[in-house]
């Protein structure tokens, strides 16, 4: 699918006069938020839905730009049963008390193969820096230079003993690898 | 074939009762070692569901020994009832039955305090018997690897006490396998 994308990351880059900042919202059907840890030998896979979502995109003036975004911790799904209990209960994200994880962007730069998110991920009610991998795309089936439909992945890692989420360390993996694919729309 | 038991021999369903459970039991001490000590992978994580049905399953098989055992009495053990090797026996065997129902109970203690389902065949969910928390599965875990421990010397002591008839042929091993 990525083929068929043209990187708008390019845009970014290049500096190309383009509208003034536009407000995307989210296609949560369409978007998801990918992670990824070590079990043993093991992968442990798993997706959380986005349950909320304001993005602001300026090309022109990419510092200008803001991604914020909050996550359903009671939504997680991971690759077996007993990852997705462990993962919400309260040994890790204790989703009945902290039903929402959220990531508030603070400083957004171009670079070169996209653009460098930095921000401020809350898991358990723990605030922490954070820097994401940004790439954006065009949405297969829009035109070349049509921005009203994007797709944006976002990827990172965290150590989730920072966030106080130690449950299973001893089988699980302390760092989590984010890939979150959300695709929006911009609100005309 | 002989159901129940008499004044002198045990009958079919508590011979069946404690063979099956012997097979049983040995196997869930294997295995319950080796979980101990595995490092836990997608290839190995359907052990911890064996162990969990198979540790419910001897549960099970004890209470319906103790409630068979009230319907159909055993049979008094061969010599002197007081004599001292007769009250070790009779020692040995309720402390095993003890655990016997204590390790699988305090296994669901702790299993359930995690916060995970506890499932048999990987399916039928057991409700949860400890509230989620870390104090109940710490206990909860150290009570079942204390009793295990508890309960490999009480079999250590039951097999010895067996060997022990057999050589003095009194006949006990023989009313306990062929009745």
């Amino acid at each position: 699918m990525r083929r068929t994308m043209i990187v708008i990351c390019l845009i970014l880059t290049q500096g190309t006069a383009l509208a003034a900042p536009a407000t995307y919202v989210l296609e949560p059907e369409n978007s998801t938020v990918g992670f990824e840890t070590d079990f043993g030998t093991d992968k442990i896979t798993g997706r959380m839905p986005v349950s909320r979502a304001d993005l602001t995109l300026d090309f022109d003036k990419v510092a200008a730009s803001k991604i914020s975004v909050d996550l359903n911790v009671a939504g997680a799904e991971a690759s077996f049963l007993f990852a997705a209990q462990a993962l919400k209960g309260p040994k890790v994200l204790d989703a009945a008390t902290y039903p929402t994880m959220s990531f508030q962007s603070t400083r957004v730069r171009a670079v070169a193969d996209g653009a460098e998110v930095q921000g401020v991920l809350t898991i358990r009610g723990i605030a922490k820096p954070v820097t994401m991998q940004a790439e954006i795309f065009r949405q297969k089936g829009y035109l070349d230079g049509d921005l009203s439909h994007l797709t944006i992945r976002l990827r990172g890692a965290v150590n989730r003993s920072d966030f106080g989420a130690t449950g299973w360390s001893d089988m699980v993996g302390d760092q989590v690898r984010l890939d979150i694919l959300a695709r929006i729309a911009r609100v005309d | 074939m002989v159901w129940r038991n008499s004044a002198t021999g045990y009958g079919a369903i508590s011979r069946i009762l404690h063979w099956s459970m012997m097979v049983l039991i040995v196997g869930m001490l294997i295995l319950g070692t080796k979980i101990a000590d595995m490092q836990p992978s997608l290839a190995n994580l359907y052990l911890y569901g064996v162990h969990k049905t198979a540790g419910f399953g001897v549960l099970l098989l004890t209470l319906i020994r103790v409630v068979w055992h009230r319907i159909s009495p055993p049979p008094p053990p061969i010599g002197v009832p007081r004599a001292l090797t007769n009250r070790l026996a009779r020692l040995v065997h309720g402390l095993i039955y003890l655990c016997l129902i204590a390790i699988p109970i305090s296994g669901w203690i702790a299993s359930s305090a995690t916060g995970l389902d506890v499932l048999l065949f990987d399916r039928i969910p057991l409700p949860a018997i400890a509230p989620v928390s870390e104090m109940w599965e710490r206990g909860g875990f150290l009570a079942h690897g204390l009793l295990t421990k508890a309960l490999m010397a009480l079999l250590a002591a039951h097999i010895l006490g067996a060997m022990l008839r057999g050589i003095k042929q009194d006949g006990t091993t023989e009313r306990m396998i062929g009745g």
